[in-house]
């Protein structure tokens, strides 16, 4: 690893200049607030990490960390979609959290009966809503800081971003060639492991499945409790979209394209007015230009979810 | 855009009569209900304001319960039976930095895993922190209670079951758990959750290793607290107890007592109103000393530590200016606070250091004279950012700066202005954050009070 950080351009004076060349090309162009930058940047970070210890445990993630922030980040454009994606997404639920009233006070009646709280049953919709839950909650790492579930990973970026961390690695040990060697196989054992796992599309296609007709019931009652992943899980999966593009469609949607959107969830409009005063009350979002596109050829089914 | 509008319907005797749950929430916090007089004073002020000027009105609504403020806006339609709320724009902001983790500052924990179940008990995320021992295999769905074998407490019972019915937060739950590395002894402690429409969601908390947990040799009921003889007051659950058994019935003391102080409901006896009124400030003065022994348990907890947060002590010390500037000109005192571009970069947490400074406006203001001057400047000196608060009140003598920070300590006042706690706990609070609060004056010559922390640059 050199120090010639210059010569790939990200020496601060360039950086700069290229960040206000940029700026003037468009002034009047809505840019990336601090808070969007580091809720991305951090989400970058943990999920390099994470694939990195798919890939080898003893891999120095810091040190992988610390040189891709100076040399910038391999890919950077494969990642800034889903980065940017998870970080709204976060933005938005934490704002509801804030704004979401006071608990109810309950009279003290003694303890609650520990077999009827943890025995109860199961209905297989009640099971499908879980393993959405467990999914969602995979997106968050130890501390509760966003994060990207290695099982939500479009194949493609996956193996994108394993084949940068094995190059970086690979530099590494290649004075070892039995463990440059070892990489090789690791790499093709994480692909096959990633194809396998289920992730937040999956458990919202099939807790979709299950709903059946009352999709639009739970859609409604998403919207009503604030549950955002719930219903940009089940809209994703009524449009055979993956869960990162229809977060990102939903959360950049003009407030007047929502109805055509969500088309498919049957929501009536007063149902939709808590998601519509929802977004409209999120700083700094981004609003996309969509009239060019149609929702259905930009969420377009076929796209490796995997 | 369809915003909710949130309702309630008063009586001609004041009481309210029915109303939507986030208000109804609110009244039930405020140890009232329906049929009872209303007991958030603010709203009860404006309600009596618009039934005396028989017309609508529309106003910002500025409320609290124990854990969030809420600002809204009110519109309040008077008529012969008595009154209409409508409520919008409700907005709650838990009372928490916002540089705070959302997951809870009881949730980080470094040797510990950090969980979240649902109303069912039903584990949904269960994490090891880097240095914790890894969390079991196939923990998904299973419930907290399997994967946690619960342990009673000294009285028998089981906190996160008691949380369970009450919805509440929970602490000091000791359970077994079987983990990759063998058989763990630890801690759960967690907050309940809810969703947008207050409706309980499931609880998400952290579960400590026990040898963290018993960094305090002494079970915490033991402790004897020297201030008060025998209370417990070193136990957190004695503490929370006593927090929330006095905090309702003393706000609807309050209320009732500035109702009738105002003479909402008509007119009264002068002496009457001036009994009222003066039920109202000691209720307020009680309720302050309840928010100080709630302090006090907490800072006085082993292992309390404040955050290290990047604060700047102008941008605070203006904050604090905003909050008490009115207090201060209802007595014609004016504060000469520092510039905007009078900066104090300094690390410490940024709730105890705005609480620290109001501490020590609040005391400037209520101890100087009329018509005075208050000056608040920063500073930095060598590797410590400063912040004095300097008062022309009639200053401190030497053998009154040694107690000053004394718990209870009042320099011999009797008057209901405060517990004798304040300085001890800012005192704390600084020192807990690596820095100090001094006091330099002398009589005749006005106190200046210096808050000093580590600077940053």
């Amino acid at each position: 690893m050199t120090d010639s950080v210059s010569s790939s351009g990200t020496d601060p004076l360039s950086a700069r200049l290229r960040e206000l060349a940029d700026y003037l090309s468009a002034p009047a162009a809505g840019r990336l607030t601090e808070e969007q930058r580091a809720l991305s940047l951090g989400i970058a970070r943990r999920l390099v990490a994470d694939v990195a210890v798919w890939l080898d445990l003893a891999i120095d993630t810091d040190g992988l960390w610390f040189e891709w922030l100076r040399k910038g980040v391999p890919g950077a454009e494969r990642l800034a979609h889903i980065c940017f994606a998870r970080a709204e997404e976060h933005r938005w639920r934490e704002q509801s959290a804030q704004r979401t009233p006071p608990p109810p006070i309950l009279a003290d009646t003694g303890e609650a009966n520990s077999e009827a709280a943890v025995d109860a049953p199961m209905s297989d919709i009640d099971r499908a809503y879980l393993a959405l839950q467990i999914a969602d909650r995979r997106r968050f790492d130890a501390l509760g800081h966003p994060a990207l579930a290695i099982a939500d990973l479009d194949g493609e970026v996956f193996r994108g971003l394993l084949r940068d961390v094995a190059a970086w690695r690979l530099a590494e040990v290649s004075q070892y060639q039995a463990r440059a060697a070892q990489l090789g196989d690791a790499v093709r054992l994480a692909t096959e492991r990633h194809a396998a796992e289920r992730g937040m599309a999956d458990a919202g296609a099939a807790y979709h499945k299950i709903l059946g007709a009352g999709v639009s019931e739970a859609a409604g009652q998403a919207i009503t409790r604030h549950d955002w992943p719930t219903l940009i899980a089940l809209a994703a999966a009524a449009l055979g979209s993956s869960y990162d593009d229809m977060a990102l469609t939903l959360l950049t949607a003009e407030t007047a394209a929502l109805p055509s959107l969500l088309a498919p969830l049957h929501l009536d409009r007063t149902a939709l007015a808590p998601l519509e005063a929802s977004l409209a009350m999120l700083p700094s979002r981004a609003v996309a230009d969509h009239s060019a596109r149609n929702f259905g050829e930009m969420l377009a089914p076929g796209r490796d979810t995997q | 855009m369809s915003e909710r509008i949130i309702r309630g319907r008063i009586d001609r005797s004041g009481a309210l009569v029915s109303a939507d749950a986030p208000l109804l929430r609110l009244q039930q916090r405020a140890g009232a209900g329906l049929g009872k007089p209303l007991a958030l004073p603010h709203l009860a002020r404006l309600v009596a304001l618009a039934q005396r000027l028989h017309r609508d009105i529309s106003r910002p609504l500025h409320t609290a319960d124990d854990h969030s403020d809420i600002h809204a806006l009110v519109r309040i339609i008077p008529d012969a039976d008595g009154a209409s709320l409508e409520i919008s724009d409700w907005r709650t902001r838990p009372v928490a930095h916002p540089q705070i983790p959302a997951i809870g500052d009881n949730v980080v924990v470094p040797h510990g895993w950090t969980w979240e179940c649902d109303q069912q008990l039903r584990v949904v995320a269960l994490r090891a922190a880097p240095d914790a021992p890894p969390v079991p295999a196939n923990w998904e769905g299973r419930s907290l209670s399997e994967l946690f074998e619960l342990q009673p407490d000294g009285d028998g019972r089981f906190p996160v079951l008691r949380a369970l019915a009450r919805q509440s937060r929970f602490d000091g739950q000791h359970v077994q758990a079987d983990a990759p590395a063998g058989r763990l002894a630890m801690t759960l402690s967690g907050d309940a959750l809810f969703d947008a429409v207050g409706g309980f969601t499931g609880f998400r908390g952290s579960a400590v290793v026990a040898d963290d947990v018993a960094a305090d040799p002494v079970p915490a009921a033991m402790l004897v607290d020297p201030a008060f003889g025998s209370l417990p007051l070193s136990d957190p659950q004695f503490g929370r107890r006593i927090d929330g058994a006095l905090r309702g019935p003393l706000s609807r003391i309050i209320a009732t007592a500035e109702t009738i102080s105002g003479q909402f409901d008509g007119p009264i006896r002068a002496d009457y109103a001036r009994y009222a009124g003066d039920i109202a400030h000691a209720g307020r003065h009680l309720l302050g000393l309840v928010d100080d022994l709630a302090d006090l348990q907490n800072i006085e907890r082993p292992g309390f530590k404040a955050a290290a947060d990047e604060i700047d002590l102008g941008d605070l010390a203006r904050r604090a200016v905003g909050l008490l500037g009115m207090k201060a000109e209802e007595k014609g005192i004016r504060i000469d606070a520092p510039r905007t571009d009078d900066k104090a970069p300094a690390t410490g947490e940024f709730r105890r250091v705005l609480q620290v400074l109001l501490n020590l406006l609040g005391n400037a203001i209520r101890y100087s004279p009329d018509n005075s001057l208050i000056w608040i400047r920063v500073n930095r000196e060598g590797d410590r950012a400063t912040v004095t608060v300097a008062d022309q009140g009639q200053g401190i003598d030497a053998d009154q700066q040694a107690v000053v920070f004394e718990k209870f300590e009042r320099l011999g006042r009797t008057d209901s202005g405060g517990s004798g706690l304040g300085l001890y706990i800012a005192r704390r609070l600084a020192r807990a954050m690596d820095g100090d609060l001094t006091v330099d004056s002398a009589p005749g010559q006005g106190a200046r009070f210096t808050l000093s922390l580590p600077a940053r640059d």
